[in-house]
């Protein structure tokens, strides 16, 4: 069975190309799902853009660094309160967002004064913070601003901070994925290598494409701290700007989210000769994979293999607590890309669970060939699903929950679909032995949620067995 | 001692109270039955603003993006706006409106859109003969104003495109409340109905609170029809509740179709409340009913167990949108709250001439700052000065931080107030909502004196 | 028979194994070529060099996974060396075709990361 052209797409048939129907005996030779193309105008796209990609993915996470965005107010509004990714410091990065303020004027006269003023009042309305990442959105890129120069001047002139910039106007790209590169190798070509870290252990690593989602980072830290491995830089989850500058010293390149941070690692092996090793840090089995082999590479395998013993015995009873209900249970995860193959098998191999269908917002063809190569015949494998599309594969494989966002799970909670947070989670972290284990307390509460079979009954209808006359 | 009015002297933003103009259209937009806005404009322009709506409403909307990709950044965006009319016009059957809404980038490419909407036209006859899709061009440069703005220039766009001309006077009312939630717009609906007038309130928004049914239809759009926006031009008069949201829109109906037009006080707070039934009683002829005397004196009964005893006092910080900003100060003053600090977060001129501003500056014998073009570090560097003392935040999700930071009570109002549950549905407008706002603030001082430790016991005889 | 358990291999890694998966077609070689060498020398008795940080990376990833070919397909244990080669060859071209050879993927070949 090859490419799927849905009833609701019959008016833009070239969205054929983007649906595959997985079939026993078929591989990804065969078949592999458009991705990252344009989008359709006009469909009810579920994608963002590029400056998004760059500036709240990834650089707007680093918990000690000014997030400057060069434009009109909206770009810096949007991309504020929209994560969950706290910090150890008290969240500086999720309670603030800088703006340039872009007016008319500025747009006809140029706005780098404009730029320039921003940033010096923001490092002194805020004197203990020393670093910055200005972005550059729409029009600011249109009229061609020099982002570059004012951040060198800024430098020149306070010469205790440290600016970045990142240009990534919301037009670049067809998707988030353009603000990830541009912002990935504009790191590494620019500031990887003007610092270097104190070396604390024989074992140093970057984790690399984990963003502290729910305290995932923080998580994570427990493990490598008990096997005694030093992260250099957390790939921007709970880091530092500066932990980013000293990236080429790790011994390893530990990535996580390949789509989003990938670049960084393939160019920090050409140019430093750092490994790169990708892992799952979601679910039990693939993230005792993840530390088996880590472990392995610094030759420190009984560490790491205490490390999950003690985590098996403290979370896996619970685990199995949740397979034993969850199994059965029918997915789908319409996410960013990676999530559909970091989940699609350790959902069925840990907890039993059925992934149906799957739709990847910026998903490239590599996602495609990892979760075609991961995932289950009978499932729908989709690139940049849109809304009329997302109906009629609920109609065709009928989920029990939906792995998704806020605005897509209230859509699908009048079809009586209960839904998970797939990005921000409802109660994470999700990572690691103890975060998989809430995954599963969450999907379990999703589907056992009373309310839905209450939504469900029609009290207009005959009751199925007549109530007992008080009387009798 | 006294009221002054002061501007953001920094060029930059730290945490701005306002999303841009192109989200003020979404907002407007979406407001109509059968209509799906399209923004031309880079994707995040739609997708983060339907977040926004879905953040605060709890319900997910509609709305297209012509997904600007960097060719288009260069030859301009003509082609993707017209695929983007067809292919939501292919796919949406009953779709009959679509808001097409710029945004800065499109705007300094400089896309010809009044041009690019004529051929949409011709397509649309061709390929839908007898099927009528009204394609209204609204200009949201997001470098200019702010959703504010946008708001009202959307509502201006749709009333100019879909009103033609005026045919037999329909003897009803336009009433245009403004950016406000479905809780308020129920309200108004109902003040109507108790006061007999027949009158149609755009946007209808009831409809964003919307249910989960057993059939799992899905009900949650605007409830105003391209019926109700070509007969605003027969009704018999306008009324507009917020100078700075929906006067334009009441403004061109009179110049243009001669319906009278009344701007009246934004109805916050009783005597808000009672100006606004008195023009429209005025206005129509129709006496203000029993019911409505009734609910004024159960909010006034309420409010006055507050007012003496645990508001008087109070120093309180508001911010939002202009008309709710200035109509909830009017309201503090009834009930002996004491607005300090009042901040109109956009570079409009007009605030500081505000005549409700400047009735305020007349009376107010205390110091209070009504800072223009704010952002909300302006607010967090008060609530971090002691001499500013704020014992009371009145304002949206987005300053949250600075009230729990600063444990400091905060009662949410507004848009967006995704931090707390099922605001949407209640009114601020109108006496219920004023003893809902009174009430709301009162629960969350007590809450607050608990917490802290801070006269708790005052509350064990109440 | 031989095509059976090279079968068995070949969708164990599929399903498992990210680094078949890499940016790049040469990447992609790369580990091929590195991570089935280690894997052969493990299963044949040998041990892998990690003299090099990529000849520790590649030793890191065949561990587990011959690990894993040990637990699951217990048929392993009783292949001789030569089998052995052969098997892993098999495997070898298997996943150079899905992967490189006969991948959809249109940025394997881009220059540029």
């Amino acid at each position: 069975m090859p490419m799927v052209l849905l009833q609701c797409d019959k008016d833009i048939p070239e969205r054929e190309k983007h649906i595959y129907l997985k079939v026993d005996g078929e591989d990804t030779r065969s078949f592999l799902p458009i991705s990252n193309a344009p989008t359709i105008p006009g469909t009810l796209s579920e994608r963002g853009c590029s400056f998004c990609g760059a500036k709240l993915v990834i650089g707007g996470v680093l918990k000690d660094t000014i997030q400057m965005i060069h434009g009109p107010i909206g770009c810096a509004y949007d991309t504020w309160h929209t994560k969950r990714y706290p910090s150890d410091n008290g969240h500086f990065q999720m309670k603030y967002v800088w703006s340039t303020d872009m007016k008319e004027s500025h747009i006809v006269f140029g706005g780098e004064k404009r730029l320039e003023k921003s940033m010096h009042e923001a490092f002194d309305e805020m004197p203990h913070i020393k670093r910055m990442i200005v972005y550059t959105t729409c029009p600011t890129a249109l009229i061609g601003d020099d982002i570059k120069a004012v951040a060198k001047k800024v430098m020149e002139a306070r010469p205790d901070v440290d600016v970045f910039t990142c240009e990534c106007p919301g037009f670049a790209g067809v998707s988030q994925s353009k603000g990830h590169h541009v912002l990935n190798i504009g790191w590494v070509n620019e500031k990887v290598g003007t610092v270097e870290p104190e070396i604390t252990s024989k074992y140093t690593i970057n984790f690399i494409g984990d963003y502290n989602i729910q305290g995932d980072s923080q998580l994570l830290q427990q493990y490598w701290d008990r096997l005694g491995i030093q992260v250099i830089a957390h790939f921007t989850g709970n880091a530092n700007y500066d932990d980013l500058r000293a990236m080429h010293r790790a011994q390893l390149n530990v990535v996580n989210c390949a789509r989003s941070a990938g670049y960084i690692a393939n160019e920090l092996k050409k140019r430093y000769g750092i490994p790169r090793l990708d892992i799952d840090s979601w679910g039990f089995n693939y993230m005792a994979e993840g530390i088996r082999k880590i472990c392995a590479f610094f030759g420190i395998e009984e560490k790491g293999e205490a490390l999950i013993a003690e985590e098996y015995a403290k979370w896996k009873p619970k685990l199995d607590w949740y397979k034993e209900r969850l199994t059965g249970t029918k997915m789908a995860i319409w996410t960013g890309g990676p999530r559909l193959w970091h989940w699609t098998k350790s959902v069925e191999d840990d907890l039993g669970v059925k992934v149906v269908a799957m739709s990847s917002k910026f998903g490239h063809q590599e996602d495609f060939e990892k979760v075609i190569a991961r995932g289950d015949s009978g499932t729908y494998y989709i690139d940049d699903g849109n809304e009329l599309e997302f109906f009629e594969i609920i109609e065709l494989v009928k989920p029990d929950v939906i792995f998704t966002g806020p605005r897509v799970g209230e859509l699908v909670k009048k079809l009586h679909i209960p839904y998970v947070n797939g990005h921000a989670y409802h109660n994470g972290p999700y990572m690691g032995f103890e975060g998989f284990v809430n995954l599963a307390r969450d999907m379990y509460n999703a589907v056992h949620n009373p309310l839905l079979k209450l939504a469900a009954t029609d009290i207009r209808e005959p009751k199925q067995t007549p109530v007992k006359e008080a009387a009798e | 001692m006294g009221c002054e009015i002061s501007t953001r002297e920094r060029a930059g933003i730290i945490n701005p109270m306002y999303d841009c103009q192109p989200a003020g259209a979404q907002y407007a937009g979406i407001g109509i039955k059968d209509c799906i806005p399209l923004v031309h404009g880079g994707q995040g322009c739609t997708m983060f603003v339907r977040l926004l709506f879905a953040q605060h409403f709890k319900e997910n909307f509609d709305i297209a993006s012509t997904s600007l990709h960097e060719d288009s950044a260069v030859f301009g965006g003509h082609k993707r706006i017209e695929d983007g009319v067809m292919v939501l016009a292919q796919r949406y059957p009953d779709l009959r409106v679509i808001p097409l809404i710029t945004t800065c980038s499109t705007e300094v490419i400089g896309d010809d859109i009044e041009g690019t909407i004529h051929r949409c036209n011709l397509a649309l006859k061709k390929e839908f003969p007898g099927r009528k899709i009204h394609v209204v061009p609204v200009h949201t440069p997001s470098f200019k104003n702010s959703q504010v703005g946008g708001y009202s220039e959307c509502m201006l766009s749709i009333i100019k495109s879909l009103t033609s001309a005026k045919a037999a006077p329909s003897g009803k009312l336009n009433l245009f409340p403004g950016w406000v939630n479905p809780g308020d717009v129920v309200l108004l609906k109902r003040y109507l109905s108790e006061m007999g007038v027949d009158g149609t309130v755009f946007m209808d928004t009831e409809d964003f609170d919307s249910p989960m049914l057993p059939d799992k239809s899905i009900h949650t759009h605007g409830r105003t029809t391209v019926e109700d926006i070509q007969g605003s031009a027969n009704a018999m008069a306008s009324i507009a509740l917020a100078r700075y949201e929906s006067a334009a829109a009441a403004q061109y109906l009179k110049t243009e179709f001669d319906v009278p037009y009344t701007l009246a006080q934004t109805p916050y707070g009783i005597g808000n409340t009672d100006a606004m039934l008195q023009t429209i009683s005025q206005i129509t002829g129709k006496p203000i009913p029993d019911s409505l005397i009734k609910e004024r004196g159960v909010a006034l009964d309420a409010l006055q167990d507050l007012a003496h005893m645990f508001f008087a006092d109070k120093r309180v910080a508001l911010y939002g949108h202009p008309d709710l900003v200035i109509g909830l100060a009017q309201f503090c003053l009834e009930v002996e709250l004491k607005p300090v600090l009042l901040l109109l977060g956009d570079d409009n001129s007009r605030y500081k001439k505000d005549p409700r501003i400047l009735e305020m500056k007349k009376t107010v014998d205390w110091d209070m700052e009504v800072f223009c073009n704010a952002d909300l570090w302006e607010l967090e560097k008060r609530a971090k000065d002691p001499d500013t003392k704020i014992d009371l935040i009145l304002g949206h999700s987005k300053g949250r931080y600075v009230a729990i930071d600063h444990n400091i009570p905060m009662v949410r109002v507004g848009f967006p107030t995704f931090d707390r549950a099922g605001l949407y549905r209640q009114p601020t407008m109108g006496y219920q909502g004023a003893m809902l706002l009174g009430e709301s603030i009162a629960n969350t001082l007590f809450a607050h004196m608990e917490f802290n430790k801070d006269r708790e016991w005052l509350l064990n005889t109440w | 028979m031989s095509t059976e358990k090279i079968d068995q291999l070949f969708n164990y890694v599929q399903e498992r194994c990210l680094w078949q998966f890499f940016s790049r077609s040469w990447d992609r070689q790369e580990n091929l070529d590195g991570i089935l060498k280690a894997a052969t020398e493990l299963l044949t008795g040998k041990d892998p060099a990690r003299e090099t940080p990529m000849d520790r990376l590649f030793y890191a990833d065949a561990k587990i996974m011959v690990q894993d070919f040990k637990a699951r397909f217990p048929w392993l244990e009783e292949a001789g060396a030569a089998q052995i080669r052969d098997l892993m060859h098999g495997l070898k071209d298997r996943l150079s075709e899905i992967a490189i050879t006969g991948s959809l993927n249109h940025e394997l070949n881009h220059t540029l990361y």
